[in-house]
C-alpha cells in the first residue's frame, strides 16, 4: 500500500507573515461585493411577500386537509390512527355514527391545533383511508388569536390539494 | 460669522460621530449582506420610501429606546453598572475632538482652526482617550457580576494593553517622520509632493508603520478579527452580556464611534487627512475657477452613474418603481440648482471669502469621503476574517507587531538623523 505524503502548508515565511492570505481573502470578498453591488439581480434572495416560492415539491408537508370520497362526503372514518400516531398530540377527534349507508363511522369533530403541530407527517402515514393529507402547499398560516390556529373539520375539508388527486384514493 | 466659524468644527464633530452611527450600522449590514450574496435589510420604510434600507437603523434605535430599563437583581454596584457604558461612549466620542476637518482659515484677520479642540498635543489626546475606553469595558465586566462578562472584560483589557504598545510605537515612528505631535501640521505636511508627483502621505513614507497602526487600530476598537472580547461562541456576549435597552445601545454606539474615530485618525496620519491629492490649499485657492469648472463636470457624471445604477438595481420588486422615479427627479433638481449656483458664482466672480469657504467645504468633503472609505475597510475586514484565537492575538501583538514597530522606529530615526 502506497503512502500518500500530504504537503503541510503554513511553515514558509510567506505563509507565516499572513499577509498574502489576508489580501487574497479580502480580494475574494471584494469580488463578491462588487459583483453583487453592480447587479443585484444576481443575488439568489427572493423578495418573499411579493415573490412567492416556486420550488415547493409534491412531497412538501404543508397545511393539512381532509379528503373527500367520490360522492363528496368526508373520507375519514374516525379511527383515531392519526391522533394516536401524532407525537405532539395536536389532533382532536370526536366520532359519531354514520347513517347514510356509505360507511359506519365519521368524525363529528376533527380539530388540529396548528400551534402544537410539528408538521412531521405521521398522521398522513398512519391514515389507512388516505383521509388526511398535507399536500396543500400552504406554508404560511396566519391568525391574530391563539384559538384561530385550531382549525376544525369544515376548514380542513375546504382546503384543496395543490398536487395530485383531489379525492381519496382508498376505496 | 465669528460664532458660526467657532461652532462649525463642534457641529462637524457631532455629525461625524453621532450622525454617522445609523449610516455605519446600515453600511455594516448591507456590505455584509452583499459580501455573502444576500440583500440585507431593505424592508423598513417611511410611507413606502426605503432609501435602500437606511431607515432600518432608525427603527433599531427606536426599538432600543422603548425597551424596558431592566436591572438584573444580582447587580450590587448599580452606579458602576450604569457608568460603564457611558465611559465607553464618552471616551470614543472625545477622541474625535482633535481631528482637523479642513485647513486653518483666516477671515477678517482671525485664524480659525477647523478642529473641535484646537490643541497642540493632538496625537496624545487621541491615544489617551483610545486607551480610556477600555476602562468602561473593565468596569462593565466587573460590575455585571457574571463570569462571562468578567472573562470578556479580561480579554478586552489584556488585548488593548498589549496592542496599545505596538500602536504607540508605530505612532512614535510617524512623529519622528513629521517632527510634530499636532495633527494639523501633520496633515499640512502630507499635502506636499514626493519627487514632484507622489502625494507625501504617511502610508507612502512609512508603509510598515501604517500597517502596524491599522492592525492595532482594529484591535483597539475590539472589532473583528480581534473581537474575542465578545466571542459569542464561547462567552455569550462578553462584557455586555448583562446589558439591555439603551445601556446596550451605548456600548453599540460607542463601538461604532470608536471605529469612526480610528478611521479618522488613520486617515489623518496616513492618508493625507483632508488633503485632496495634488491639490493643497494654496493651489486650490489659486485656481478656484478651474476647481469649480471641474466640479461642474465631475458631479453630473457621478449623478448620472448613480441614476443608471438605481434604474438597473432599485426595481427588484414591483412596489418600488415610484421610489426610483422620485429619487431621479430629486437628484436632477439638485443637480440643476448646484450647476446654476456654481455658474452664477463663476459669472459674477468669486470673492476671497467665498474662495476660502469653498476650499474648506471641499476639504471637509474629502475628509468625510476618506473616513467613510476607511470605515468600509473596517466593515470589509470584519466580514472577511474569522476571529483570532486568544493566544494568537497575544502572539501577534507581542512577538510580531512589537519587534516590527521597534525596528521601524530605529530605521526611521537613522534616516531622519542622517538627514536623507
Amino acid at each position: 500500500m502506497g503512502v500518500k505524503i500530504v504537503p503541510r502548508y503554513g511553515k514558509s515565511f510567506k505563509d507565516r507573515t499572513y499577509l498574502s492570505a489576508v489580501f487574497s481573502g479580502m480580494k475574494l470578498t471584494l469580488k463578491h461585493f462588487r459583483a453583487n453591488l453592480s447587479d443585484t439581480s444576481s443575488i439568489p434572495t427572493s423578495e418573499y411577500p411579493e415573490v412567492q416560492p416556486t420550488d415547493i415539491t409534491e412531497r412538501y408537508r404543508g397545511l393539512h386537509r381532509l379528503t373527500h370520497r367520490d360522492d363528496g362526503s368526508v373520507r375519514c372514518v374516525a379511527c383515531f390512527m392519526c391522533a394516536t400516531a401524532c407525537p405532539s398530540n395536536c389532533i382532536f377527534i370526536e366520532a359519531e355514527e354514520r347513517f347514510d349507508g356509505i360507511d359506519e363511522k365519521q368524525p363529528a369533530r376533527f380539530d388540529i391545533d396548528l400551534l402544537e403541530c410539528i408538521f412531521c407527517g405521521y398522521c398522513v402515514e398512519a391514515c389507512p383511508c388516505d383521509a388526511i393529507r398535507m399536500d396543500t402547499g400552504i406554508f404560511s398560516i396566519i391568525a391574530k388569536e391563539r384559538h384561530e390556529f385550531v382549525i376544525n373539520k369544515e376548514e380542513l375539508l375546504k382546503n384543496k390539494g395543490a398536487f395530485g388527486e383531489e379525492n381519496s384514493l382508498a376505496q | 460669522m465669528h460664532t458660526f466659524m467657532i461652532l462649525l468644527p463642534i457641529i462637524l464633530t457631532s455629525l461625524f460621530t453621532l450622525a454617522t452611527i445609523p449610516l455605519l450600522v446600515w453600511m455594516e449590514r448591507r456590505v455584509a449582506a452583499l459580501i455573502q450574496n444576500r440583500l440585507g435589510p431593505n424592508r423598513c420604510n417611511i410611507k413606502g420610501i426605503r432609501l435602500g434600507g437606511i431607515v432600518q437603523p432608525v427603527a433599531d434605535m427606536l426599538k432600543l429606546l422603548f425597551k424596558e430599563e431592566f436591572y438584573p437583581k444580582h447587580i450590587k454596584q448599580k452606579f458602576y453598572y450604569i457608568l460603564a457604558p457611558s465611559i465607553v461612549f464618552g471616551s470614543s466620542f472625545l477622541s474625535f475632538m482633535v481631528i482637523p476637518y479642513a485647513d486653518d482659515i483666516t477671515i477678517d484677520d482671525y485664524t480659525y482652526h477647523i478642529q473641535a479642540l484646537p490643541i497642540e498635543l493632538g496625537v496624545l489626546w487621541v491615544i489617551a482617550f483610545a486607551g480610556l475606553g477600555v476602562y468602561g469595558i473593565i468596569i462593565a465586566g466587573w460590575s455585571s457580576h457574571n463570569k462571562y462578562s468578567i472573562l470578556g472584560a479580561l480579554r478586552a483589557s489584556s488585548q488593548v494593553i498589549s496592542y496599545e504598545i505596538a500602536m504607540g510605537l508605530a505612532l512614535v515612528s510617524m512623529l519622528i517622520t513629521y517632527g510634530t505631535i499636532s495633527l494639523n501640521p501633520i496633515v499640512q505636511q502630507q499635502g506636499e509632493l514626493l519627487f514632484g508627483f507622489i502625494p507625501a502621505w504617511g502610508v507612502v513614507l512609512q508603509p510598515l508603520a501604517a500597517l502596524i497602526f491599522i492592525v492595532t487600530a482594529f484591535a483597539e476598537t475590539n472589532r473583528a478579527p480581534f473581537d474575542a472580547a465578545e466571542g459569542e461562541s464561547e462567552i455569550v456576549a462578553g462584557y455586555h452580556t448583562e446589558y439591555s435597552a439603551m445601556k446596550f445601545a451605548l456600548f453599540f454606539m460607542g463601538e461604532y464611534i470608536a471605529m469612526s474615530a480610528a478611521s479618522a485618525i488613520i486617515v489623518t496620519l496616513f492618508f493625507g487627512g483632508y488633503q485632496i491629492p495634488w491639490l493643497d490649499t494654496a493651489v486650490m485657492q489659486g485656481n478656484i475657477d478651474l476647481v469649480f469648472i471641474s466640479l461642474m463636470l465631475i458631479i453630473p457624471l457621478f449623478s448620472l452613474g448613480f441614476i443608471r445604477w438605481m434604474k438597473k438595481n432599485n426595481s427588484s420588486s414591483l412596489s418600488r418603481q415610484n421610489e426610483t422615479k422620485y429619487a431621479i427627479i430629486f437628484i436632477v433638481i439638485g443637480l440643476i440648482a448646484f450647476e446654476g449656483l456654481l455658474f452664477y458664482m463663476l459669472d459674477v466672480g468669486i470673492s476671497a471669502l467665498q474662495t476660502d469657504l469653498s476650499v474648506m467645504l471641499l476639504q471637509i468633503a474629502s475628509f468625510a469621503f476618506k473616513v467613510m472609505m476607511m470605515n468600509f475597510v473596517f466593515v470589509w475586514a470584519r466580514w472577511t476574517f474569522p476571529r483570532f484565537r486568544y493566544d494568537q492575538t497575544q502572539h501577534l501583538g507581542w512577538r510580531i507587531l512589537l519587534p516590527l514597530a521597534l525596528t521601524n522606529i530605529v530605521i526611521s530615526a537613522i534616516i531622519v538623523v542622517a538627514g536623507v
